[in-house]
């Protein structure tokens, strides 16, 4: 395909400011005579308040406004009408360590958090849970009246007959695999800066991925109607999903304290303060239960998944719909039973993150499909081979036993790339074992959801503003939180305008401007704005072609624009600047001024959360990775030298930045694979910060590579698919795989620490053997 | 904590341009001042409430001279207070005379914080896993003290006292480090196990040196980092050791013997049988690379 921008390596559009550091962020924001918000949070974990004492607070020289829940008149929210649990600040009761209590506002950050010290606080306290499987026995504690079997989101699904497929199976296995609480390890913690100004609206400058979720429950909580509501994005550092999809105490407290006063209203987060107090994923248990033919073939899977989810419910519906939705594919599946059930504790609250709910199950089903081909003697790719979903034919559909459909799928060449590849065709030349440390090649094949789906608001939109000189401006909803989306949507206009790259600026988010936006989770950004910017652009283009037409006596289809050169395909001679044509489009007659708007129309398929039929999203990627790894056996310590990724994302349309999405997710699905995990005792997490809690750095990553496998999908723009989560899922299986082919273990709970591959060791008796 | 505090608490914050001046502003404000070096222990800690705000924090670094390198074949070499563990791992007399010590230095943290954090900080801080201790401790340094009352030479080995507590007093400043110069047919190594590559703490430190005649070992010294309340010094190891030749045998004695005498925390950090564990690995493995260099 003859693209003139698509697919060419250029740098972000937002690199200089970044790289010079005058790129603002929320925390850089400040107004006159603004004030300070600091939130008092629970030194307990599951207690009933009994009383909010704040007056010796509201004494303190500089204390302006002392908020606590009653001011937000019992307001809660979350997900979906029947899961709204949550309140800004605790209300009658905590359910989670540190949970928000109070928030004060003073004339500066050093009296705010002197204030918080001096709000009294009596707290009854009351048994808590931790334990997921312990909260669903009878007798244990409740943490909502409303749930009172602590159950917060369950589902059944059941497709063809499992029970007659395992009855029929040449082998069944069953199987406890876990992931552990994991954290986004953004740099940027949430901050904001809130007014609520004297006409009574809202203005926040706000550190959020998803910004139209923020103006949502602004106006929710502030009775407002969503008009009198204005999110302003600075640049945002880093989403990952879960709490900059979401609000925080601090962005309840600041708009709170600032209708109070009168005053603008800042807060920041510490980073403990976002690691302690921030959605982290979901843990979850999965029992899986699957069966083979002699051949391999896969003939059905019954999985039982029970997540923590903390003290609130947050966006643990579609966590669990996940979770549950993509256990057909990448593999032919004709069977499939689900159970998922997602737990209240007393830890804090899970929600979405990268990879969201897929994770775990794909993580679970990848290695037991392996320890399944272990036992029949069959090759691990070979097995991915023979149960991978082909690529449907150019015009027809995959569809598996709980409609998901498939326009294109890339699993096959995917595998075959990475079985072609030294790494893993020359594997048994590699060296196995050097001094103490054994070596081992492991591989995974998973599949993600792109261009994600909730229940409610689905369409991304753009629009795009020509400029008489020839350059154009670009406004969509949708943010950048540092994946590069800003990128591929000039991109996109570019490519679609005919205009130089440079010439086309977008400007952030603002929702008293931008058009509106689901958000920027789900891998949805490139494939629907795209889409919105893509038929934006196309419409300028239409008036401009118009324009050159009428200029030259032609017809509009054989005016060619490219690289702001416009010309007459019949006759290249004829020629003129695009800033030309933009001044005769607006100047000539009676003037025009060129527009151009567009929303996304893919992914109108049903999608069902109680039963687990239809599309998630739009389309799926999917990913083949192999992973070289050394396992030291005497310390447990991995040292991951390789990884080599086939990506199917339908088609890179920005190459560096889908190589930097392929690449950061599987660091991230690395360190969840081996690294990382919140260690909670009772509710207290021990390794409260970056110092305990063990995130990869840039000196313990492997050399990475990656292989594009070009599908073209119909649903996504120029072909494109998603290309930010499925190396993440793919990550953990593979690693989990070359870690058993070093050890000869198999390892079914994240992450894979040094010291859980001593204990293995010495247990199979090869400790430093 | 209830506060996740941001702001460092109040406190004066002078900066003497002499050792009396300082010594002086210690002697007057005793356990309500703190002294300051590069500030990358005691800054996070104040920060995070997790000890009492010092009304006065006295800065060491405009007091000239403090922050000298110098080596004498007799004397041995001396860090001052000031010197940060950049220049004392870059220092070509370090590498050359003590390239142990060097190499256990750049196991820690990262360049920045290595920019601005001293040796000297690192063991007044005196967490169990500070890594320079158990190199300092193989190396006998001795600390000289001073106050206003006069001066003290101290041995490292008798310096810690318990967690992140010394023989310091609140009106007295280490001002140098010494260390002696190595025997000859001697050899060092600290290895550090963490779970990443950098920035990282130790699980476990070990810090083995040797000082042979002809083949058989006629001094061994064996300190440990992270497994004690203290960095300590390991007798059993280096008793096991003694008088013998360096052999795998002798040596997994050793590393035994090391292995069995330690008593680690049971921790988030790690279980008490993995530090353990891995005291043994550590020791075995330096030892037996202080086996296989040449003398
Ligand atoms: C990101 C990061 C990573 C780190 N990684 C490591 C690591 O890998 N290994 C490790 O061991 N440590 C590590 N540390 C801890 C710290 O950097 C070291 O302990 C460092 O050596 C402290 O030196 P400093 O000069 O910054 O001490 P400061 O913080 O200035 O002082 C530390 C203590 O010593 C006292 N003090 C300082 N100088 C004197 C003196 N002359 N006389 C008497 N008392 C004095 C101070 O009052 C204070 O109590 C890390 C710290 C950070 C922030």
């Amino acid at each position: 395909m003859d693209y003139a921008v698509i697919g060419t390596r250029v740098p972000r559009v937002d690199a200089r400011e970044k790289v010079t550091g005058t790129a603002k962020y929320a925390a850089d924001y400040s107004l006159p005579g603004m004030l300070w918000c600091k939130v008092l949070r629970s030194p307990v974990v599951h207690a009933k308040i009994l009383n909010i004492d704040t007056s010796k607070a509201e004494r303190l020289p500089g204390v302006k406004a002392v908020i606590t829940a009653k001011d937000f008149g019992g307001w809660t929210w979350g997900f979906m009408a029947t899961t709204r649990d949550e309140p800004p600040l605790a209300m009658g009761k905590v359910r989670y360590l540190h949970e928000g209590i109070a928030g004060v506002a003073a004339i500066d950050e050093e009296v705010a958090e002197a204030a918080t010290e001096l709000i009294k606080v009596d707290y009854e306290e009351l048994p808590g849970v931790f334990d997921p499987e312990e909260a669903m026995k009878p007798g244990a504690p409740v943490i909502h009246d409303y749930r009172p079997n602590n159950v917060s989101v369950e589902y059944h699904w059941n497709y063809g007959d499992v029970e007659k497929a395992f009855a029929e199976s040449y082998i069944v296995r069953e199987d406890r695999f876990s992931t552990g609480r994991v954290t986004k390890g953004y740099l940027e913690p949430p901050a904001s800066l809130a007014y609520y100004d004297p006409s009574g609206s809202i203005t926040v400058w706000a550190a959020k991925q998803s910004p139209y979720f923020h103006y949502r429950h602004l106006a929710a909580c502030f009775r407002l109607p969503l008009s009198k509501v204005r999110v302003v994005q600075p640049y945002i550092g880093g989403g990952f999903g879960g709490t900059k999809n979401d609000s925080v105490a601090g962005d309840f407290c600041a708009v709170m304290a600032s209708k109070k006063t009168g005053k603008p209203v800042k807060f920041i987060y510490s980073q403990e303060e976002e690691l302690m107090t921030s959605k982290r994923r979901h843990a979850m248990i999965t029992y899986s239960k699957m069966g083979a033919t002699k051949d391999g073939l896969l003939t059905a899977v019954q999985a039982k998944v029970i997540a923590e989810g903390g003290g609130y419910t947050a966006i643990g519906p579609l966590s669990m719909y996940l979770a549950g939705a993509s256990i057909a594919i990448p593999y032919k599946l004709a069977n499939f039973k689900y159970d998922g059930y997602r737990v209240f504790t007393n830890n804090p609250v899970c929600a979405a993150m990268r990879g969201h709910g897929i994770t775990h199950t794909r993580f679970a089903h990848d290695l037991q499909m392996e320890m399944i081909a272990e036992e029949l003697g069959i090759d691990f790719m070979e097995m991915r081979l023979r149960n991978a979903i082909d690529n449907p034919k150019p015009g027809t559909v995959y569809r598996t036993v709980n409609d998901v459909t498939l326009n294109t799928c890339g699993m096959k060449e995917a595998l075959t790339a990475i079985k072609e590849d030294p790494i893993w065709a020359e594997r048994e030349h590699a060296p196995k074992r050097v001094g103490s440390t054994s070596f081992g090649v492991g591989i995974s094949g998973t599949a993600y959801v792109g261009g994600a789906r909730q229940l409610g608001h689905q369409s991304c939109a753009a629009v795009i503003r020509l400029c008489e000189d020839g350059t154009a401006n670009l406004l969509t909803g949708a943010t950048d939180c540092g994946q590069g989306s800003d990128t591929v949507l000039c991109m996109i206009a570019a490519e679609e305008l005919g205009m130089k790259l440079d010439d086309v600026v977008i400007k952030r988010v603002d929702t008293a401007y931008t058009p509106c936006d689901p958000g920027s989770y789900g891998s949805r950004v490139t494939l629907l704005a795209g889409q919105a910017t893509q038929i934006a652009a196309a419409e300028v283009r239409k008036q401009l072609a118009e324009a050159a037409a009428k200029t030259w006596n032609a017809k509009p289809e054989e005016i060619q624009i490219r690289n702001s050169v416009v010309s007459l395909k019949s006759n290249p001679d004829k020629s003129m600047t695009l800033e030309n044509l933009a001044k005769i489009a607006s100047y000539s007659g009676s003037g025009a001024v060129i527009m151009g708007k567009g929303y996304s129309s893919y992914g109108l398929e049903p999608l069902d959360f109680k039963t687990g039929a239809g599309n998630g999203g739009t389309s799926y990627s999917f990913t083949a990775q192999a992973t070289r790894l050394g396992v030291d056996l005497e310390t447990g310590h991995t040292t991951v030298t390789d990884f080599l990724l086939a990506h199917d994302c339908g088609r890179p349309l920005n190459p560096i930045g889908a190589e930097g999405q392929n690449e950061g997710g599987a660091v991230q699905g690395l360190g969840q694979a081996i690294y990382e995990e919140f260690i909670i005792d009772q509710g207290h997490t021990r390794n409260s910060t970056f110092l305990d809690y063990k995130m990869p750095r840039s000196t313990d990553i492997p050399d990475i590579r990656i292989i594009d496998i070009i599908t073209d999908d119909p649903n996504g723009p120029y072909g494109a698919k998603e290309a930010s989560e499925g190396s993440h899922v793919s990550a953990p299986p593979s690693v989990m795989s070359a870690i058993h082919d070093a050890t000869g273990i198999w390892f079914k709970e994240q992450p894979v620490t040094p010291e859980k591959i001593v204990k293995a060791l010495k247990e199979a008796g090869k400790w430093g053997k | 904590m209830t506060t996740f505090y941001r702001r460092l608490p109040r406190f004066d914050y002078v900066q003497p341009t002499s050792l009396d001046e300082a010594l002086s502003l210690l002697g007057r404000y005793k356990a309500d001042a703190k002294p300051l070096a590069g500030g990358t222990d005691l800054i996070p800690q104040v920060k995070g409430r997790d000890m009492a705000a010092p009304r006065v924090v006295v800065d060491l670094k405009a007091i000239p001279g403090l922050d000298a390198i110098t080596y004498d074949a007799t004397k041995g070499l001396t860090l001052g207070a000031m010197a940060t563990i950049a220049n004392v791992e870059r220092s070509v007399l370090v590498r050359e005379h003590y390239p142990m010590l060097s190499n256990a230095l750049t196991t820690m943290a990262s360049p920045q914080v290595r920019n601005r954090a001293t040796v000297t900080g690192n063991i007044c801080t005196a967490v169990p896993s500070a890594d320079s201790a158990p190199t300092l401790l193989v190396l006998e340094a001795v600390l000289k003290l001073v106050s206003q009352k006069g001066e003290r030479l101290v041995p490292i080995t008798q310096f810690f006292t318990g967690p992140r507590q010394t023989v310091l007093t609140y009106d007295e400043l280490i001002t140098e480090i010494r260390i002696p110069s190595p025997p000859p047919k001697s050899r060092g190594v600290y290895l550090k196990l963490s779970p990443r590559k950098s920035m990282d703490l130790a699980v476990v430190g070990v810090a083995a040196f040797v000082v042979r005649d002809g083949e058989t070992c006629k001094d061994v010294r064996i300190a440990l980092g992270a497994v004690a309340p203290t960095p300590i010094r390991e007798a059993r190891a280096e008793s096991a050791l003694l008088g013998k030749k360096l052999t795998d045998e002798s040596i997994e004695e050793a590393a035994s013997a090391a292995s069995s005498e330690c008593r680690p925390i049971d921790d988030h950090r790690a279980a008490r049988e993995y530090r353990c564990d891995m005291v043994y690995v550590l020791t075995r493995r330096a030892l037996t690379q202080i086996k296989e260099e040449a003398l």
